[in-house]
């Protein structure tokens, strides 16, 4: 071999080498065990393969807000689970938030069997028999709390008894009258505020709207950021909250749909879509309806004391550094605030106020009320039935998948006190929803407020997604200044109308009984002031 | 004229060529002409995935030619970025290879095509993402900037502020010499035969009156190839909008193909989605049926003066 021939083999050799020595020190160690555990399922050593998506709070590894130790309580709870189901392995995955990605993935059955979804983005789809409705299961008991022998204990008679914050946990039931969702936590949305700064200023909790715009007036003028929030919250929370003070006084008569008494326990006469479509024909949630655009007048009084970008996902850096002094946020924040070892002040957390007569001719004075409710919202998916014939009648593949059935022991065993105990109470951010189960005392305040009443009807959840996103953004501009009321009122009305007539064709709805209902409480609605005209026939 | 030749051998080879072609054919079929086809049908039903569908005939073009907000304004904003589009790669690029190719030493001018082209490997994505996040965010590049120079007063959330974010979308890039183009006008330069560059100095003809007058001529086959490109990239891309602002604030920055998209697969009103893009195919083989009709190539000018 020649001189040049030599060196340019041991060049070679060594890009070989190189190469070879990073691959093995970069393959992906986690790859390997997904790959064994594939290779254990092939070869049936499991009979069940579960896969389940637990949502970002509860994501084994994770470090929330990049503080504290990664997340292991689901994979503990997972690890005693297939203890005692040698013939079952449960693989945690992530699925994209995306709505685009699990639609493909439900429609093709290949999405994991337990995920986790904002169940009013079930219902939309329960018809199509995506999920499974859980109340078979529910409304028996659950038998690792039989398995302990005490028949005292929740749950040894029906599952559902184990769920402490009751009513909000039933009234998740879709309008088909199922239930699709378990719920280990709660949530509630508050006003952190920077207490350090309210008290070297003289600055207190406002008690009513008119107080808190003052609030707001005079933090800017201290040359702060009064107020952080976004625009999906202010779609979200504050339209409903607003729209809550000024229709709640007017449910008696508007309440035409009152046949659920599971769900009317909690809910005290929530607006279902085809209650809002039904009054939408009657002139309710349109221009003419001095309310409704009373709701978007009041909203549009927080813009002068937003952040500059409402469009933003970062809510945190400002108030830490702050830059801002009041942040709306869900209770998951205290963790991030907790944790923080050089924040450097002091903060508190208050509650929306309510409007009083004072600050709205149309307001009630009730307390502002509930808008959070179940966090984490686990559903049972068609991949659970994937053990049955597809062409058999749905509800036979229920009462004959032994797949469905494992997924559904793992949610049972999921909600054993010292299982939902690891899980939610891994980092204070939620609030455990199963009796037995202690609560961090840092959320306290937020278990005062979800003492409240439950909110009149959610907005950006009743419709389709396209009301919803045509809702954020005319929002977006309206609350940018690009457009003004009427122009934003013309956009909503006709995306109200949309949403409505969308919903009553795709559903096939029956109005004759809302209108009875509606005929039957016109002498309630005799003395009404400031309502809509009757629509022109 | 020639009578054709139908000899055995002829049509054998003839025959032979077809059955060649014939996979690629059924392939186009199959994956292009076919979901076309398939398109426009489905484009006559409302249905969603997973939903029986119901056919409306074409309700679903009317809703989007007449009754659907977003229509119009985003079909102006797609015809603004196509235009700005168009402008910025037919000059900006042009006038790099140009600068390129006028360059004296051959190993300068390949560094600076290496420089040129090596970026075209970072994913799209990526570079939007680069530009969302550091250069346009709150505390990116420009806003910094503007603070250190004190203009704290023009900081602006340049991708969520309605008056900005269409302006932001069209900066997106600069400054606008993309590794592609640039490199296909380099081509073209190159391939200027050199007794026409020999002929222009001799008259006189040097410096931008040669480039305006000689090489742009010579280069309009690459012109018209980044013309083509540029409409349909423009009117059927929307990526890089999902990426940087989702068509927002509002719909100030929407585009037609983003509608679609988000009515195919974020309200899962398929039909209505099929008829969008219906709609967008037939405005692209329109638009490019006219680019090659009234843009001519090189070629064709060549051709005309002789």
């Amino acid at each position: 071999m020649s001189r040049p021939q030599f060196a340019l083999m041991l060049r070679r050799l060594s890009l070989a080498a190189v190469l070879t020595v990073g691959v093995v020190v970069l393959w992906p160690e986690r790859k390997a065990a997904v790959a064994g555990t594939e290779a254990k399922a092939q070869s049936g050593e499991y009979k069940y393969v579960l896969r389940m998506s637990v949502g970002q709070n509860y994501l084994p590894g994770s470090v929330p807000a990049g503080i504290g130790e990664p997340l292991q309580g689901v994979t503990q709870v997972v690890a005693a689970f297939e203890a005692r189901y040698p013939d079952t392995k449960v693989e945690i995955v992530t699925v994209p938030i995306e709505r685009e990605f699990l639609v493909t993935q439900l429609s093709g059955g290949a999405a994991p069997d337990i995920v986790s979804v904002n169940v009013e983005d079930v219902w939309v789809d329960a018809q199509k028999q995506w999920y499974v409705p859980l109340d078979r299961f529910l409304e028996r008991p659950n038998p690792f709390v039989v398995a302990k022998g005490d028949p005292a204990a929740p749950g040894a008679r029906q599952w559902w008894d184990m769920f402490t914050y009751q009513a909000i946990t039933r009234g998740k039931a879709a309008p088909d009258g199922n239930n699709y969702c378990i719920s280990l936590d709660m949530v509630e949305t508050g006003i952190f505020y920077n207490r350090t700064f309210f008290a070297q200023h003289g600055l207190r909790p406002p008690e009513s709207w008119g107080e808190f715009i003052a609030l707001l007036r005079r933090v800017k003028e201290l040359g702060r950021t009064p107020l952080l929030t976004n625009i999906d919250c202010l779609a979200d929370w504050g339209t409903d909250l607003i729209f809550d003070q000024f229709y709640r006084e007017l449910m008696p008569g508007l309440d035409l749909k009152k046949d659920d008494p599971v769900r009317a326990a909690y809910l005290q006469g929530y607006m279902d879509p085809e209650e809002i479509s039904f009054l939408h024909r009657q002139g309710y949630f349109t221009r003419r309806d001095p309310r409704f655009v009373e709701v978007w007048r009041k909203l549009g009084e927080l813009r002068p004391f937003l952040t500059k970008d409402i469009n933003t996902q970062d809510l945190t850096r400002e108030f830490v550094t702050q830059q801002a002094v009041m942040l709306w946020n869900g209770s998951w924040f205290v963790y991030r605030l907790a944790g923080d070892q050089q924040l450097g002040f002091d903060w508190g957390v208050f509650y929306l106020p309510p409007m009083l007569p004072a600050d709205s001719p149309y307001a009630s004075g009730l307390p502002m009320c509930v808008i959070g409710g179940v966090a984490t919202q686990l559903e049972v998916t068609n991949s659970a039935l994937s053990d049955t014939d597809p062409a058999l009648p749905f509800a036979e593949r229920i009462a004959r998948s032994g797949r469905l059935r494992r997924a559904v022991e793992l949610l049972q065993f999921m909600c054993l006190p010292e299982n939902t105990g690891r899980i939610v109470n891994e980092y204070p951010a939620l609030i455990p929803n199963i009796v037995g189960v202690p609560v961090h005392p840092q959320l306290d305040p937020f278990v005062e407020i979800l003492k409240r009443r439950y909110t009149t009807t959610k907005w950006a959840y009743t419709f389709d997604l396209r009301f919803t996103d045509i809702l954020k953004r005319i929002l977006h501009l309206y609350l940018t200044g690009a457009i003004d009321l009427d122009e934003f009122m013309r956009w909503q009305e006709d995306n109200v109308t949309t949403a409505t007539e969308n919903f009553l064709q795709r559903t096939q709805t029956d109005l004759a009984p809302l209108q009875q209902e509606w005929d039957r409480l016109a002498p309630l609605r005799a003395g009404w002031r400031d309502v809509p005209p009757p629509p022109s026939r | 004229m020639k009578p054709p030749d139908l000899s055995p051998s002829r049509l054998r080879f003839a025959a032979s060529c077809h059955a060649l072609l014939l996979p690629s054919v059924l392939l186009l079929l199959t994956f292009i002409y076919l979901p076309v086809v398939w398109a426009f049908l489905k484009s006559l039903y409302e249905f969603e995935v997973g939903s029986p569908a119901r056919f409306v005939g074409f309700a679903n073009y009317l809703e989007y030619l007449v009754n659907d907000p977003p229509t119009w304004p985003s079909v102006f904003n797609m015809f603004l970025l196509t235009a700005v589009g168009v402008f910025v790669r037919l000059s900006f690029p042009l006038i790099v290879a140009k600068l390129i190719h006028s360059l004296p030493y051959e190993r300068t001018r390949y560094l600076y095509r290496i420089a040129f082209l090596v970026p075209i490997v970072v994913p799209g994505v990526a570079v939007q993402l680069l530009w969302s996040r550091m250069i346009y965010a709150d505390y990116g590049l420009l806003n910094e900037f503007l603070r250190v120079v004190g203009m704290d007063g023009w900081t602006h959330s340049w991708l969520n502020d309605p008056q900005t974010a269409l302006v932001a979308l069209m900066c997106f890039g600069f400054p606008f010499a993309g590794g592609f183009e640039v490199l296909i006008y380099y081509a073209g330069l190159s391939a200027i035969p050199e007794s026409v560059n020999e002929a222009a100095a001799l008259e006189g003809c040097t410096g931008v009156s040669k480039f305006l007058r000689i090489d742009v001529p010579l280069v309009l086959s690459q012109l018209k190839l980044i013309l083509v490109l540029t409409v349909i990239g423009g009117i059927q891309g929307f990526e890089g909008i999902l990426v940087l602002t989702q068509g927002g604030p509002g719909f100030e920055t929407m585009v037609p193909g983003l509608w679609m998209y988000y009515n195919a697969f974020s309200f899962q009103r398929m039909g209505y989605a099929c008829a969008i893009g219906v709609l967008l195919f037939v405005a692209i083989l329109g638009l490019t049926l006219l680019n090659l009709r009234y843009f001519r190539s090189a070629e064709e000018v060549q051709g005309g003066a002789t």
